[in-house]
């Protein structure tokens, strides 16, 4: 079903293509060489990082029908905590730093996660909304750091911190841009999901998302059943930004991330919240989006474009797997 | 309806079932909880399509693809859970879905021929009002004249008494004797046997999917159709033993809880039940009794008052510390809280004592101990299931009851808060639950039991208590209560402090 659902995909953009005069078997040609080649498979894997952590990280709030909409938010908030570290402590060695950054990117990012959930537990005050406009909250903070006090001063004006020092970069395998976030999500991906299957939390997420007055009724203690998850799920997407800070873009700028946390959303929702499940589709996820790149590099077509044949894809991908739900029965009748 | 067979998977809900129903007859179908009852009913009406069989209506073989065809061949049906839309005025409600009159302006005709149906069945009803702020009896009378409107004659109704008072009941049977006086006719589906006996012409007997027999009104005797439901020899007396009173185990003081609608719904209510005895509580559901058993287990929080456990200061602790004293609570709304419907039955049956050792060390479940005991619990209370990790939803009422009460009988519990315990349950299972209850009082627990069925109530509690308005207008020990008397209180126009 899923490989109907991709061709079918495929299929569907070959009017765009044509409508923009190019021929879709070459555009084709330049998806698949993504991956079909060493460079397209690394790339696939490296943007696949900050989408499984974020996406690991959202499994629990779902769950428990908890719709945190701001692991995009929870993400910049770590990004920002990160970065702090490397202006605080410039000289250490590597690991201490190193260190430091990943528990300021977890703590900044679950903290974030707290306060959508600490409303809604103690208000009824409705995620949704929170999540939501904290987005904007954080992506804004971080604007004003990289165009204010942080941004560098030999950068040209544009809005970005200088470069970070050797000591803050995650290591990374050589000749690849893959870094050390990948280990860290499949550790992470192990972790959540022994929480959800072996845990008192997990079963009490599983209770709760079936209702919240059978989770009353069993004494569990909502308030801090959802204050856990999203200090965890927040946390998750804190260590994505700052996967990407240290990892990849090796600063914090305006704009760095290009909506991972939204992206995770999908992810997350097609790995049916399976933890383990997330770290392929990431990875497949993330290979669409160095296809995007592709179409636009190898064949000058526009950024547009390539959004429109993501979507398409994806259009086609989550339909299918709607359908995969339900059984067509066919039935005749003997006149 | 002839040789119906329907099939569920895993389950044969009909099986080659054969009914007839005559004009103007007041057939019964009675069957146990999964006989089968509502399933037949479902293919008559057009909800199913039935796997094989034929339908015949009046001498012509039909084929009932919807609802819409039913109607449209005169069938009416009312079901145990209404189809009305809340917000909507009851004239709405009964033109939904007609299509005449096709805009909302026309109203004229159609509220008057509402108000000249409703006058000529004696069902008074107000068109304008809406639904939401009609009693169950109230709601059941739209259902019958949304039927009546669309011009049914065959008339089915499922399990229509679970939600009426006695004088509502009453009016009911008036009514469908009148329908049958005109020539329409009646299917009554019920588990009851005193109401099938006293209004049925003829009653059919359903038990796992077959049609047992069909019985004449001259035939009709209690015993007879109870072993035919069942399938054995069913005994309707408990014998209850004399137990000996221990200390108080629950005393609410002059307890006060605030209800949805912004009004107490218990006020300054006492009462007290020692160890070894059963209270029940007597009462037209909506007298406060499910707030009372709410604020006891710690589903509704105490406006003022006291709540106390063996002497200990309860009221307002939390639930899982409830639990963790020994209340065990059996709530009205068995699928959507005590019970959920997506876990397994192994995992609902540490519902409330998953936090105790052994089936959790802190931080981690022991999935072993959690199924040892599911096993230990499915043999124990012989809770018909495929396995023990089988979604619970699979379970029929009756075993879900008792899975519920497996759960929380297995904890040793102090105080047994039951709501409703036997509601809809059949024959078998309601004396399964009803036993249970009274071996509890045997070790010593205190159970308060809300019951709305009084032969329940004057053949297991040892004391009485009626509630109306919020309050206790009446505690009698169950060897001197008086059935008129009782009757009265629960209607608000006696009490006996």
């Amino acid at each position: 079903m899923p490989v109907i659902s991709l061709v079918l995909g495929f299929l569907s953009a070959a009017p765009l293509f044509f409508a923009i005069g190019v021929n879709p078997i070459l555009a084709y040609q330049q998806v698949l060489g993504v991956f079909l080649s060493v460079d397209g498979l690394t790339e696939s894997l490296t943007r696949g990082i900050p989408l499984m952590l974020a996406s690991i990280g959202l499994c629990l709030p779902f769950k428990m029908n908890f719709w945190n909409i701001g692991a995009e938010g929870q993400l910049f908030m770590g990004a920002f905590g990160a970065t702090a570290m490397v202006f605080l402590l410039p000289e250490s060695p590597a690991f201490i730093l190193l260190g430091s950054m990943m528990i300021m990117g977890f703590i900044f990012g679950g903290l974030w996660g707290l306060i959508p959930a600490y409303l809604k537990a103690r208000l009824e005050v409705n995620e949704v909304l929170t999540t939501l406009m904290l987005n904007s909250v954080a992506i804004l903070w971080v604007d004003y750091l990289v165009y204010g006090p942080w941004r560098d001063p030999e950068g040209f004006g544009f809005p970005l911190t200088p470069m970070f020092p050797l000591n803050a970069r995650l290591p990374w395998i050589p000749g690849t841009r893959i870094h050390a976030g990948l280990l860290i999500g499949l550790i992470c991906a192990v972790i959540v999901y022994v929480f959800l299957a072996r845990s008192k939390w997990g079963y009490e997420l599983k209770v709760t998302g079936e209702s919240r007055l059978a989770a009353k009724y069993a004494g569990i203690n909502y308030l801090r059943l959802t204050l856990l998850v999203m200090l965890i799920s927040g946390g998750l997407a804190g260590l994505a930004g700052m996967g990407l800070v240290s990892g990849i873009v090796l600063r914090l700028r305006h704009g760095i991330s290009p909506g991972y946390g939204y992206s995770a959303i999908i992810i997350a929702w097609l790995a049916r919240l399976h933890p383990l499940a997330a770290i392929p589709v990431s990875i497949l996820f993330g290979g669409l989006l160095v296809a995007g790149d592709a179409l636009q590099i190898g064949l000058g077509l526009a950024f547009a474009t390539a959004l429109v044949f993501q979507a398409l894809i994806l259009l086609f991908v989550v339909g299918a797997e709607v359908l995969t739900r339900y059984r067509l029965v066919l039935t005749w009748e003997r006149s | 309806m002839k040789e119906i067979v329907k099939r569920f998977p895993g389950v044969v809900a009909n099986d080659h079932v054969d009914f007839e129903l005559r004009a103007g007859e007041v057939h019964g179908l009675l069957g146990e909880n999964g006989a089968g009852k509502t399933t037949l009913m479902n293919v008559l009406y057009g909800i199913l399509r039935p796997d094989e069989g034929e339908i015949y209506i009046r001498g012509e073989k039909v084929d009932v693809g919807s609802p819409r065809e039913a109607i449209r061949l005169g069938i009416g049906m009312v079901h145990q859970n209404f189809k009305l839309v809340e917000p909507h005025t009851v004239m709405e409600n009964i033109l939904l879905g007609l299509k005449e009159p096709a805009f909302i302006l026309d109203v004229k005709d159609a509220a008057n021929k509402i108000l000249e149906i409703s006058r000529r069945y004696e069902l008074p009803i107000d068109p304008k009002a809406r639904i939401w702020q009609l009693s169950m009896g109230e709601r059941q009378r739209v259902e019958i004249l949304k039927a009546l409107y669309r011009g049914a004659n065959i008339l089915v109704l499922d399990e229509p008494t679970s939600v009426l008072t006695p004088p509502e009941t009453k009016e009911l049977f008036r009514f469908i004797a009148q329908m049958a006086g005109e020539g329409r006719s009646v299917v009554f589906i019920t588990h009851k046997l005193d109401e099938v006996i006293a209004i049925s012409d003829r009653v059919t007997v359903l038990r796992a999917g077959r049609n047992v027999d069909t019985l004449q009104r001259e035939q009709l005797d209690k015993t007879r159709l109870a072993s035919m439901m069942v399938g054995r020899e069913v005994l309707f007396t408990l014998r209850k033993s004399a137990v000996a009173v221990g200390e108080p185990v629950l005393e609410t003081k002059h307890v006060t809880v605030m209800g949805d609608r912004g009004f107490p719904a218990v006020k300054d209510l006492t009462l007290t039940i020692r160890g070894g005895q059963i209270l029940g509580v007597a009462g037209i559901a909506g007298n406060g009794q499910r707030e009372l058993t709410e604020v006891i287990t710690g589903m509704r929080s105490i406006a003022s008052g006291e709540v106390r456990l063996c002497g200990k200061e309860i009221g307002r602790d939390s639930i899982s510390h409830r639990i963790e004293e020994g209340i065990a609570y059996i709530p009205e709304d068995r699928v959507g809280v005590a019970a959920p419907q997506g876990l397994t039955v192994a995992q609902d049956l540490v519902l409330r004592r998953y936090r105790e050792k052994p089936f959790s060390n802190g931080v981690f479940l022991n999935q072993d101990e959690i199924e040892r005991n599911a096993e230990k619990l499915i043999k124990e209370f012989n809770i018909m299931v495929s396995g023990k990790d089988a979604p619970a939803r699979t379970l029929s009422g009756g075993n879900l009851q008792k899975m519920i009460l497996a759960r929380e009988l297995s904890g040793r519990p102090k105080l047994i808060v039951a709501a409703y315990p036997t509601r809809g349950l059949d024959v078998g299972a309601t004396e399964y639950v009803r036993s249970l209850l009274l071996k509890q009082r045997e070790t010593g627990a205190a159970v308060l039991m809300v019951s709305e069925d009084l032969d329940e109530i004057l053949s297991l509690s040892d004391m009485i208590a009626v509630m109306y308005g919020g309050e206790v207008v009446g505690t009698v020990p169950a060897t001197e209560a008086n059935v008129e008397e009782i009757g009265l209180m629960m209607g608000g126009s006696l009490r006996k402090p």
